[in-house]
């Protein structure tokens, strides 16, 4: 004991008496633990926010697909082009019933990712939607402003039709359109309306709106799942508006984000990006070109705004947009472009102007809530199969709501998404054996399969005309023989009967995961089905990667120090052990055994070591408290996601301190090996006189 | 008279580059209880050799050492640690006291080597100490703070306290000035006469050898003269 002490004190004032180096190396340990311990607290605490945000929004806490993958299930995107090939489990029922089996687990939740295109209405859609009414109607003020805005387009149609001519060498199908449009663009058109309002409006329906592109090319990301069972078992699902599909109901819930990011007025997202440019970014628009870019862009996009507008609504936006932009003249369209040059000084009024007028007067969204869409899939069986699903409402995930990751997920009905995926039942395929019966098709030749081919083709361009001369596209036939069932209830117990490509599982306890994954995979071997567990992490895909990224980056920091600090540590130590070979050689000839001097050098480090890693650990440990009470916010909202939220807030645990101990620990004994060696080395002949 | 030290043809060869050098050679040497040996000689005659090997720091190459009769050159580090923390007591030309240590600590450090003490024996036998080579004020200084003389009578104290059988000092005197180093050396005559202590000292000082009972005369590794003087003892 009192050894102990006197070498504590002799190694305490070892250190007092090489101070300067002492102190380098000190502030290097310091920094050291100090990383260990800001670092692998930030770490936990993102890997905590991280397994809230997977597995209460999408992932669950395992997930199961078939074994016939041929990529890994990546539910955030394996970050390649094009969709995986998962496989399908062609009975869920089966698979949910030998899961749900196991101890622990609390639900099972049938999934299926894949993307749809939608189709949704055209400006001139639209358009001929109010002429038909004001025929109706018999309102001729409204039918001729109605005539003059689709001869507006019909004319801008024409610009382009007549630029594509230059670049297409047959001009007999362009001429052939040019025709249509220069009739609805001619007076006798419009003259001869009245007499024949049916006639007409379907020309316009049937021979017009076709020739207009189709809105952007809308590609919806959907979840297939019981969507019911889904919102009770994911505890970060919130809905938004609208209301929750009801038990046996077709349909989607979309995801407020895609919502608000794709299917919003342009105009009006403009408005809303042009704000967070300046709010949350601090642009301005004298200093950033891109944002007057952008202006200029929304600028061209008036007739988003005005082509919605009925004339009793134009002319009172035009009256108050005169009164609100001085001086300003002009028609309705010439006024929103006055209106869109928005700058530094006119920005704030005009947002508040865009929102207050102008939005409740047009359609803010590609469609509403409550309304119901086309959606057209391309089948795994090579069909093309179309659904009228309606859309019930929005929700998000809490936290997440700025995160582009998990804004990527649309909530369908298990059955509509069976359908629109289209692989073939083992009920189906009954079916259609039946069919086939009974129409007495045996075999499909060569020739008859072309023929096949053909009539699909035929039933989709129907089916695509139809889609477009929509009216409130409720009720609205689909033609074609692979249309899916729309709008159709369905019994409740049906959601397990079929196919799933993969399903959550959820548990009861998280920290009991390997566990049940390996009891879940025994489970289902067992059943003899075909049939792979994994677990978030790996289910997440190149998002699971990302923590594990960022752990090994900073861990080869925290290395590159602690190994700098080794070296400096070593070469101190060396140093300073040559400068006491005298001291330690004397010890040595009074009786001190070798191993009396390694204590020493490793009780010299081990001090400095604990001490400026106390101060380190406590240094992290207070930022890291104080970074928890205030949060660290997202830098860029692809974080969002990794941080649970906006913010994360950290909490420093005894175990991110012990971490930052034992890594001080472990780099001074490190640090002494060499030095001590040597200093044992030292011979006590030394102490006495040179040799004569 | 009983053997303290017996050397039996205890060589020391030194490689020097490509040379051998023979410290000493062949050399037979008896020191009894109670002595106070000179070991005298010109600068490289191998004195220094000579108490190494006396003092277990360094091994012959040839040749065996004998402490109280226990045979040493075959012996462990470990072992050979141990016998001079028990037997041998270290004077050094240069002091040697442990810097960051004080006088007292510098002292007591055998003692807590030997861990056979108590705290308030080893306390005891320190301020003992100090008393004895007349430094009972000084306890708590450091040796940066302490004169030559001063440091040399902490050195003394601590090579005895712990009641070492055999003292050894290599040029004790050299550091010191002439007044102080007589003084020193009186100190160490006392201390021969009241507890019996075998000292054996190097020296190429002949005011010091003036003080010597026994001086052994070393020419080249070899004893050149053996002489018992009546004069002081």
């Amino acid at each position: 004991m009192g050894t102990l002490r006197l070498l504590a004190a002799m190694a305490w004032r070892n250190l007092w008496s090489h101070k300067g180096k002492n102190i380098l190396v000190g502030i290097l340990m310091l920094f050291g633990t100090f990383l260990v311990v800001l670092g692998t607290s930030v770490l936990d605490s993102i890997d905590q926010a991280m397994t809230r945000s997977i597995t209460q929004s999408v992932a669950g806490h395992l997930q199961v697909y078939s074994k016939n993958a041929r990529d890994p299930l990546a539910l955030y995107g394996s970050g390649y082009m094009g969709a995986d090939d998962l496989g399908v489990m062609p009975d869920f029922a089966r698979v949910k019933a030998v899961v749900s089996a196991v101890p622990g687990v609390r639900a099972v939740i049938p999934m299926g990712m894949d993307a749809f295109e939608i189709y949704t209405a055209t400006e001139l859609d639209y358009a001929i939607e109010r002429l038909r009414k004001a025929l109706e109607a018999g309102e001729q003020a409204r039918v001729d402003d109605v005539a003059r805005r689709i001869r507006a387009m019909a004319t801008l149609l024409r610009e382009e039709l007549e630029r594509r001519k230059l670049l297409l060498s047959n001009h007999a199908e362009i001429d052939r359109q040019l025709a249509i449009i220069d009739r609805v663009r001619g007076d006798a058109f419009w003259a001869e309306l009245p007499a024949a309002p049916l006639a007409g409006v379907e020309y316009l329906d049937t021979q017009l709106a076709p020739l207009v592109d189709e809105n952007e090319g809308y590609f919806l990301q959907v979840l297939g799942t019981d969507v019911q069972r889904f919102a009770q078992s994911f505890g970060q699902f919130e809905l938004v508006s609208g209301q929750m599909i009801p038990e046996g109901e077709r349909g989607v819930l979309l995801n407020q984000k895609y919502y608000d990011d794709y299917l919003r007025n342009m105009v009006a997202r403009g408005f809303d990006a042009r704000r967070r440019d300046i709010e949350e970014k601090g642009k301005r628009f004298a200093d950033d070109p891109l944002m007057r870019a952008k202006v200029e862009r929304m600028v061209r996009q008036y007739r988003r705004v005005t082509f919605q507008l009925e004339p009793a609504q134009a002319e009172e936006l035009a009256a108050k947009l005169r009164a609100f932009l001085p001086g300003a003249q002009g028609s309705i369209d010439e006024l929103v472009q006055q209106f869109l040059r928005l700058d530094d000084q006119n920005f704030a009024a005009r947002y508040e102007f865009f929102f207050d007028e102008i939005a409740p007067r047009i359609r803010l969204y590609l469609f509403n809530v409550g309304e119901t869409l086309t959606v057209r899939a391309f089948t795994r069986s090579g069909m093309i199969k179309s659904a009228n699903v309606k859309v019930w409402g929005t929700f998000r995930f809490k936290g997440l709501e700025k995160s582009e990751l998990a804004g990527g997920h649309n909530l369908m009905d298990m059955m509509t998404f069976r359908d629109l995926y289209g692989l073939m039942t083992a009920d189906k395929r009954a079916e259609l054996a039946g069919i086939q019966a009974e129409v007495g098709l045996k075999d499909v030749g060569r020739d008859s399969a072309e023929a096949e081919l053909f009539g699909g083709g035929a039933a989709v361009e129907q089916q695509r005309e139809q889609a477009q001369g929509f009216d409130e596209f409720a009720g609205v036939a689909l033609g074609g023989r692979e249309r899916a069932q729309a709008n159709g209830h369905f019994d409740p117990a049906l959601l397990d009967q079929g196919m799933a490509i993969n399903a959550a599982i959820i548990l009861d306890d998280i920290a009991r995961l390997e566990e049940a994954r390996g009891a879940v995979q025994a489970a289902l071997d067992q059943a003899g089905l075909d049939v792979q567990v994994v677990d978030w992490e790996t289910a997440s895909g190149i998002i699971g990667q990302v923590v594990v990224l960022v752990r090994v980056v900073l861990y080869i920091a925290i290395g590159i120090i602690f190994l700098v600090a080794l070296v400096i540590i070593n070469n101190t130590m060396v140093m300073a052990t040559m400068e006491r070979v005298m001291e330690i050689g004397t010890m040595r000839a009074i009786g001190a055994q070798a191993s009396l001097v390694r204590w020493l050098l490793l009780l010299e480090t081990l001090m400095l070591g604990l001490l400026s890693g106390a101060l380190g650990a406590a240094l992290g440990y207070w930022l890291v408290s104080s970074l928890g009470t205030s949060g660290i916010p997202a830098p860029a909202d692809e974080l969002i996601f990794l941080f649970a939220g906006p913010r994360l807030f950290p909490a420093a645990g005894l175990g991110n301190v012990l971490a930052g101990f034992a890594a001080i620990v472990v780099v001074s004994l490190l640090a002494i090996l060499y030095p001590a060696t040597i200093a044992t080395r030292i011979q006590p002949v030394v102490a006495m006189s040179p040799r004569e | 008279m009983e053997a303290m030290v017996e050397l039996r043809k205890v060589s020391k060869e030194y490689p020097l580059g490509k040379l051998t050098v023979r410290a000493l050679a062949e050399m037979d040497l008896c020191i009894g209880k109670g002595e106070f040996t000179v070991v005298a000689g010109p600068s490289g005659s191998g004195k220094t050799t000579l108490l190494n090997m006396v003092g277990c720091v360094d091994v012959p190459s040839s040749g065996e050492v004998l402490i109280e009769g226990q045979p040493t050159s075959r012996l462990k580090d470990r072992a050979r640690t141990k016998l001079r923390l028990h037997k041998l007591g270290f004077i050094f030309q240069t002091f040697n006291l442990i810097p960051v240590l004080t006088a007292e600590q510098n002292v007591e450090f055998p003692l807590l080597l030997q861990g056979e003490l108590s705290r308030a024996e080893r306390r005891a036998r320190v301020r003992e100490m100090l008393e004895l080579v007349g430094l009972g004020a000084l306890v708590r200084q450091r040796p940066n703070e302490m004169s030559g003389g001063q440091r040399q009578r902490v050195a003394i104290a601590r090579a005895l306290v712990s009641l070492p059988h055999i003292v050894l000092a290599d040029e004790p005197t050299a550091n010191l000035d002439t007044a102080t180093g007589l003084t020193i050396i009186e100190l160490m005559k006392k201390l021969n006469r009241e507890r019996q202590t075998t000292f054996i000292f190097s020296t190429h000082d002949p005011r010091v050898m003036e003080h010597a009972r026994r001086i052994v005369r070393i020419v080249d590794g070899r004893i050149e003269g053996d002489a018992t003087c009546g004069g002081s003892a």
